[in-house]
């Protein structure tokens, strides 16, 4: 049987380096059941044992008030967990031993990490440990951990532990004076009584949560026949210990907590000095109240390029790879059902997913590096007053903007935010939030009609409606759904570190890598959906390929110039596919749905073939930028201009013969922002925020928005006289 | 010796020093507080305040953090000289 052993330490305390250093790579990255807190496991072989290492969520305390603690506190009271691994960070001991005061109290074997002891010397903190181990009753290794010092002692005292032969943990408490203990006691008492309730957790832990006025340990209790009892004596002690140590219950423990860290530092390590470290000397520049803001938009902009200008690059060989790998499975397979499904389905679909996977990696990348170093918590600090105003937290801020390259990893970069609340509204508007793929569309139909300095001006003004309507939808969300206290700022800067090479890279890894396993099987089941929809039935009917095939045949045989039979093999091929996408199920689902959408797209009753947007509009569910291509499958021209010309054959064709007008057009860009995020942020937010409902709930309120917003740019439109 | 009455951590300015006399924030904001170390008698230097004027950094128990002025002026300190 492997021993199982719980890694348990605040926040930048270097928790999941030393995890990286004990397990190297053999490690899994899951979720908690329920929640969407990733969780991190890995084993490592020593000395003959194998022992299971679980990562548990940066916390500050067990109080199990957000996501991250109560996931924690309950991983460490549940019988898998035979020893807790306490990683301090020792330039910070006092704070981190607040949490060490809530480990020893749960009855398990804490054994302690005092990491990034390198730093602590740099800052004249020394640390005696043999006195420390004394104090704490357990054993205490000295590590650094991104040098990977002291790992081998580490796996050796872990081995040892798990074979049993290692006693060094005498399981003190803190002492919570005479008055505290005795009601400690009494109440213990009480919870006695419930032999279920004893058994849960040691019941001195407990009591202690009661004294706190913890919420679950309060759930916990009413559950219990002995509730009553707790409830009465709980009273009693608070009626006791309030008049006579002149502070409520949470106060009086945190009170305790923080004498007994205090007293300990006091006794083990010496002060720092007080010379500038190098972390105070950066903040002086990088938190700057005039450089501060310039600063960060500079680090945006790096961030941005290295994502969505460099991350451009593989991304195009990736669709121009699966592009030609289409183009030439069409050449050389026979006409029918399986080859569409094969080079209009499942190559597409692939290419859907894959195409992804440099943006992700690269955003991940710099995001992780800002998390790592630190600088992140510096970017919320300069950006909250602003996020603020939406009701959003100040890490709300590089989400939001980096949605505007692409959304799928811009909800994914919610995940630095701590507070679900914040993060689940941070990602159900993100969509709001034009991208790159949208931009395509916006140009096509911009510049057609349109002057090219309007249509510019068409396409900013679209890029600020995205972000006006995620700061109003933000607020509207927060005030409807999540009402309620909202979490605390209360964010901790900590101290500047340069970042291990190797975490970063399997950070990147592991993202890319999730996102390909969970939501890329939803988004190929996706795009194979949508191809079923606009081929069907069409791509069936034998006598329309017959008809394609004898058409084909008939320009090979008349021997043209290779350029020139080319381009009429072309125009075949599209007056085939676009006969079978105008008769398809996505058609037939254009036509009953256009009365709803007459207000919007057709508001003068002019076009008859206005369902014909919807083929368009049903294909973008897959991906933006497929809407165009559709167009073009739609309208039978090509959406390559010709040289010497402004307009493609596609704009000409919107232009003369789609009946849109410039104010329709407007309003059916306005749709395209609104109306559904792609599969692949659909996806992405079934995944984040661990539910099918919101992801449903985006594409719904999306729907209704973008119609909403679609028709008042018609109403405005016409009042202001166009037409 | 006198004292100059209580005031919330708010009103101190960048540089300023002072003693958490006691946290009048309610529920999840308090716990947080009484966690990060504000407890009575604890010591602490606000450093300087964001561009935008909100939020504060400030130094307590050794380490940084920054908190808003919804959860500062829930603070009551001592200032000191």
């Amino acid at each position: 049987m492997a021993l199982t052993i719980a890694l348990a330490g605040n926040p930048n305390c270097g928790k999941t380096t030393l995890f990286n250093a004990l397990t190297g790579s053999r490690h899994h990255v899951g979720n908690w059941p329920g929640v969407t807190v990733e969780r991190r496991s890995g084993t490592f072989e020593h000395e003959g044992s194998t022992l299971e290492v679980v990562d548990l969520p940066g916390t500050y305390s067990l109080s199990a008030r957000s996501e991250d603690e109560r996931v924690a506190s309950q991983y460490l009271a549940s019988p898998e967990v035979d020893l807790v691994l306490n990683v301090l960070d020792a330039s910070n001991l006092e704070r981190n031993l607040y949490l060490s005061t809530q480990l020893l109290e749960l009855g398990k074997p804490v054994a302690f990490v005092l990491n990034m002891v390198d730093d602590a010397e740099n800052r004249g903190i020394h640390i005696d440990v043999p006195a420390l181990e004394i104090l704490l009753g357990g054993p205490v290794i000295p590590t650094v951990g991104n040098r990977e010092q002291g790992i081998t002692e580490l796996k050796t005292l872990l081995a040892a532990m798990a074979r049993g032969e290692s006693n060094r943990c005498r399981r003190i408490t803190v002492d919570y004076g005479h008055d505290i203990e005795g009601e400690l006691r009494l109440l213990e008492a009480e919870i006695c009584r419930d032999e279920r309730l004893e058994a849960a957790m040691p019941p001195r832990w407990l009591a202690l949560q009661l004294l706190e006025n913890n919420v679950e340990a309060k759930r916990q209790v009413a559950e219990s026949h002995a509730s009553e009892a707790i409830g009465q004596q709980l009273s009693k002690s608070f009626g006791f210990l309030e008049p006579h140590l002149g502070a409520d219950g949470a106060t009086l423990v945190a009170e305790r907590r923080y004498g007994f860290a205090h007293g300990l530092v006091k006794e083990v390590a010496t002060a720092a000095d007080d010379k500038a470290t190098p972390t105070s000397r950066l903040d002086a520049v990088l938190t700057h109240r005039v450089f501060g803001i310039p600063i960060f938009i500079a680090v945006l902009i790096l961030t941005y390029s290295l994502s969505f200008v460099l991350g451009k690059i593989p991304q195009d060989w990736i669709s121009d790879g699966f592009k030609a790998l289409a183009a030439f499975a069409g050449a050389r397979l026979p006409a029918g059902e399986l080859t569409s499904l094969l080079v209009d389905g499942v190559i597409p679909g692939v290419s859907a997913v894959i195409v992804f996977v440099p943006v992700i990696m690269i955003l991940m990348g710099c995001i992780a590096f800002m998390e790592d170093t630190g600088y992140m918590a510096r970017a919320a600090f300069i950006m909250d007053r602003v996020m603020h105003v939406m009701g959003l937290h100040g890490k709300s801020f590089i989400p939001l903007i980096m949605g505007s390259g692409c959304n799928v990893p811009a909800i994914q970069a919610a995940r630095t935010i701590e507070s679900r609340q914040d993060r689940l509204i941070t990602m159900l508007v993100t969509p709001l939030v034009s991208c790159s793929a949208r931009l395509q569309v916006y140009i096509v139909i911009a510049g057609t009609f349109f002057t090219p300095l309007w249509a510019a001006v068409v396409i900013i003004a679209m890029h600020f409606l995205g972000l006006l309507l995620a700061v109003l939808v933000g607020r509207l969300l927060r005030s409807a759904l999540f009402q309620g206290p909202s979490t605390p700022f209360v964010m901790e800067l900590p101290p500047y570190r340069l970042p291990v090479l190797k975490a970063t890279l399997i950070h990147m890894w592991e993202k890319g890598s999730v996102f390909l396993t969970r939501a890329g099987t939803t988004i190929f089941a996706g795009a194979t959906l949508i191809w079923f929809l606009s081929r069907y039935p069409g791509i069936a009917n034998r006598q329309w390929t017959l008809e394609y095939q004898q058409q084909r045949q008939a320009v090979t045989t008349l021997n043209l110039p290779a350029a020139e039979s080319e381009e009429r093999l072309r125009v075949l091929q599209l007056a085939h596919e676009s006969r079978i996408v105008n008769t398809s199920l996505a058609a037939r689902l254009g036509q009953k749905v256009e009365p709803v959408l007459r207000p919007i797209l057709d508001p003068d009753r002019k076009r008859p073939e206005a369902w014909k947007d919807v083929i368009a509009l049903t294909a973008g569910f897959v991906a933006k930028e497929i809407v165009v291509s559709t167009m073009a499958v739609i309208h039978q021209a090509s959406e390559e201009p010709k040289a010497g010309e402004r307009l493609s054959p596609l704009q000409v064709a919107l232009r003369d013969g789609s009946g849109l007008s410039p104010l329709t057009a407007l309003a059916f860009m306005v749709f395209t922002l609104i109306y559904t995020p792609c599969l692949g942020t659909i996806a992405m937010i079934r995944r984040e925020a661990g539910s099918w409902g919101w992801a449903a709930f985006t594409v719904a309120y999306g729907l209704v928005l973008g119609w909403g917003m679609a028709w008042i740019t018609v109403i405005a439109g016409r009042w202001l006289g166009f037409a | 010796m006198t004292q100059n009455p209580p005031i919330p951590l708010s009103l101190l300015q960048p540089g300023d020093q002072g003693e958490v006399v006691q946290v009048y924030a309610q529920g999840q904001v308090r716990q947080r507080l009484l966690e990060m170390g504000f407890i009575r008698g604890a010591q602490l230097r606000v450093e300087k305040l964001a561009p935008l004027g909100d939020p504060m950094e400030l130094v307590i128990k050794g380490y940084h953090l920054s908190l808003r002025r919804d959860e500062s002026s829930c603070i009551l300190v001592q200032r000191m000289v």
